[in-house]
């Protein structure tokens, strides 16, 4: 997944501990043999974070050189994290059926595809095929994510699982800093400026688009070309793992869903993660639009904007993670959800530079957000913890429904209004965590959610 | 696979790994293009200091840096500053430059060194002001003022339409006998669908295109006749003086349509966003720049050499659609504001 490396249910539950094996001084982190495949899957976890980043730039991209409205263009999200909504649970029974080698290589397999179909969509000059060549690259990323993860797992002791799956997620952001890096440097700049459209022949027009496509091609391309690199490397290296522990959710046994659904932690939980990530892609897919189309900063230099808001996302991972063993983690949810719904109405109303700042400052707000409604939600639901962890990676659902209505309300209402509705996500968010605050119940240990 | 080839491709991998990363690195870095001959280009602009001249002055540079030229740069010391540039023509064509680009400060005093400067091979590109005679230069790229009057003629005229109000129009234009303030009121006329003589126009004066005397003569035409409810300013400076005026005056933004041309950031920003101006023409000093840099850059490596006027564009800008009339938003005004 493009911002959370959502660990599936089966990881969620591994308990945060990094023994030593018995008899030995020294920490085992893979089995013998598993170093390179581990380093392999490491690549990918940084590759899948680069694709789901580069799309953030896209939106603002394709609306250039389709020269469409913020709604079809928003439609990138749409392609991708519907994808990734759409094959969860695909994914999850390749995983079972067939082994999470056989899961990672197809992930890698099908998301190599999708970035070849770049080459004849970027040639068809037209919108509709990239976003093909999107939602199979999101297809295959999303099998991937969901391999990769338990793959991890099992490539060690148990005892070293959370530390290995840490180490192997830690390379997400790496990727989807160098995803936001490869747009802005490779792309942006290059484009075609808007005002030379206006006075092209319709054949000069045709060729800015085929340069300008031309532009998306290649970071695609180059990912493709690394994913087909590591399809090898793990097909010839890669091994099946010693014991591939069974971690099956098992069927949804009679009542679970119904004691979840009655469970309003979770279930408002479920809706709050949601917001959050529907919140999360707006603000990244919707910055640079703001810095041009708002404070007009040119859009070979907005980028920087995007890439700023991450660095920021990541450095205050770390810190919320510091500050979670301080204070109650829905405290903080709470104050930092308020804070973003803050900074997007001071983005809605200072329409200049301070306003951009803002928009940049929501990624400090969204740092704790993921992880935090995750364990919140899943605290204390026992033998149910697996079957709930699988409702909130179907949150990822927000990614792909709320940019085409920020889209819609930009198109009506301009760039800046717009900014209400990650508030208005943000906001709920704000709300979960005040419901928490102010409900009593059992005390459980918060669920670990990864690497966050 | 047999087990010793898997091996030995096992073995190869990191190996493997950095060489085909390289050779991904290496055909990216081969995809750029051959570099072309350097070539010597010149532009001199009216001054330093307007944003206008300084976003012409930027994209040059841009451009140039992006086609391998050599850009030679020098501008006035006002928009009337005639002598200046003719140094400058004469400099740069010492200079080796075999293409310039002008903003002429004066269309008739600038000719002669126009014409010594071309006797010696030089092509010449005026950009956004014609000099008199047109022909003195080998091109010219401008923005088509009559057509921005028109744009900004047909919004206002939509409006007062939609409106369902009686036009009582003011006319704050530039000064007498300048082409480009003589083209804008033309086509405002064209596009409003009336002439000088007609009824609807209850007023003029004239501003320089400044906001001082914007505001003045706005606030003069008001006494005469406080029914105006529509205002053409010749440009946004203009534009912004009318509007203090009418807003001293106790006229609600939404009475009046106030329409200019130029299409500056702090104008945009400042002006269209919050409505206080309805409609602006947006016109575009980096196409000029940037297809002057090329067109000369061509033509130096033996391309053809640019003849004639081109149009650089012009676009209506508004927060405030008026039905049948073509505009972009604010946030293309924003993207594509210049200063």
């Amino acid at each position: 997944m493009a911002r959370e490396s959502v660990v599936p249910p089966q990881a969620a539950a591994q308990p945060a501990t990094t023994a030593r094996p018995q008899g030995t001084g020294k920490k085992r982190l893979v089995y013998p043999g598993f170093t390179v495949p581990f380093i392999l899957l490491v690549l990918c976890f940084a590759a899948w974070g680069s694709a789901a980043n580069l799309t953030d730039v896209l939106v603002g991209v394709f609306r250039h050189i389709f020269t469409m409205s913020n709604f079809q263009s928003s439609l990138v999200q749409f392609a991708y994290y519907g994808a990734y909504f759409s094959l969860a649970i695909p994914a999850a029974v390749i995983n079972r059926r067939y082994g999470y080698k056989t899961g990672v290589l197809t992930g890698l397999g099908l998301a190599t595809l999708g970035g070849l179909v770049f080459l004849p969509a970027s040639r068809l000059l037209a919108f509709v095929p990239f976003l093909l060549a999107l939602f199979v690259l999101a297809a295959g990323l999303s099998i991937l994510e969901t391999s990769a993860n338990p793959f991890a797992i099992a490539m060690g002791p148990e005892e070293s699982a959370t530390q290995r799956l840490n180490l192997a997620q830690a390379f997400n952001p790496v990727g989807a800093n160098i995803g936001v890096l490869l747009g802005a440097v490779l792309i942006l700049p290059n484009l075609t400026p808007e005002p030379a459209k206006l006075v092209m022949t319709h054949q000069q027009l045709r060729d800015s688009q085929e340069h300008d496509l031309n532009l998306v091609l290649g970071p695609y391309l180059g990912i493709a070309a690394v994913l087909a690199l590591i399809w090898v490397l793990i097909a010839l290296r890669g091994r099946a793992t010693p014991a591939e522990r069974s971690q099956e959710t098992g069927d949804a046994k009679g009542g679970v869903l119904g004691r979840l659904w009655r469970n309003p932690h979770y279930r408002f939980g479920v809706a709050a993660q949601f917001f959050n990530v529907g919140a999360q892609v707006c603000v990244w897919s919707f910055t640079i639009q703001y810095a041009t189309d708002v404070v007009g900063v040119p859009t070979r230099h907005a980028g920087w904007y995007l890439q700023a808001s991450l660095l920021l996302f990541l450095v205050a991972r770390f810190a919320m993670t510091y500050l979670l063993g301080i204070f109650r983690p829905t405290l903080l949810l709470f104050l930092l959800a308020a804070l973003g719904v803050g900074l997007a109405v001071i983005a809605m109303v200072s329409l200049n530079m301070v306003g951009l700042i803002a928009v940049v400052g929501i990624s400090l707000s969204l740092s704790l957000m993921f992880p935090t409604i995750y364990g919140v939600s899943l605290q204390g639901l026992g033998e149910d913890t697996k079957f709930g962890a699988a409702g909130l990676v179907m949150a990822i659902l927000g990614g792909a429904l709320m940019p085409p209505i920020m889209g819609k309300v930009m198109d009506q209402a301009g760039t800046a209004t717009a900014f209400i509705v990650p508030a208005i996500c943000l906001g709920f968010v704000a709300l979960y965590a005040l419901f928490d605050l102010r409900t009593r119940r059992h005390a459980g240990p918060l669920v670990a959610e990864g690497a966050h | 696979m047999p087990q010793t080839l898997r091996r030995r491709l096992g073995r190869l991998s990191p190996r493997l790994v950095a060489v085909s990363l390289a050779g991904v690195v290496a055909l990216g870095l081969g995809s750029c293009g051959k570099q072309q001959d350097q070539v010597t280009v010149g532009l001199i602009v009216k001054r330093n200091t307007n944003p206008f001249w300084v976003t012409m002055k930027d994209t040059a540079e841009q451009t140039a840096d992006d086609d391998n030229v050599k850009l030679l740069t020098a501008a006035g010391t006002s928009d009337i500053d005639n002598r200046s540039q003719v140094a400058a023509l004469q400099k740069m064509t010492a200079q080796g430059a075999k293409g310039i680009m002008i903003t002429p400060a004066n269309s008739r005093a600038i000719v002669p060194a126009i014409e010594k400067a071309r006797r010696a091979g030089v092509t010449v590109v005026a950009l956004d002001t014609p000099t008199q005679p047109l022909t003195a230069v080998d091109a010219l790229y401008a923005t088509n003022n009559l057509e921005a009057g028109e744009l900004i003629g047909r919004y206002a005229k939509a409006k007062v339409q939609q409106l369902g109000i009686e036009p009582r129009v003011a006319m704050l234009d530039l000064a007498p006998r300048i082409t480009s303030g003589v083209l804008r009121h033309n086509g405002f006329l064209r596009g409003f669908g009336i002439t000088d003589r007609s009824p609807q126009i209850v007023g003029s004066a004239y501003t320089l295109g400044e906001t001082a005397r914007g505001e003045d003569a706005m606030r003069r035409l008001l006494a005469q006749n406080p029914g105006i409810n529509v205002v053409y300013t010749v440009n946004e400076p203009a534009a912004f003086g009318a509007a203090q005026a009418l807003k001293a005056a106790g006229r609600d933004d939404k009475d009046v349509v106030l329409v200019s041309v130029d299409g500056g950031c702090d104008a945009i920003k400042n002006g269209v966003r919050p409505g206080v101006i309805d409609a602006t023409a947006q016109q575009y000093p980096e196409n000029m720049a940037r297809l002057g840099v090329q067109a000369l850059a061509d033509a130096e490596r033996g391309g053809p050499k640019p003849r004639g006027y081109k149009n650089t564009g012009v676009e209506l800008i508004t927060a405030d659609p008026a039905k049948g009339v073509p505009s972009k938003d604010v946030g293309f005004g924003v993207r594509n504001c210049w200063g």
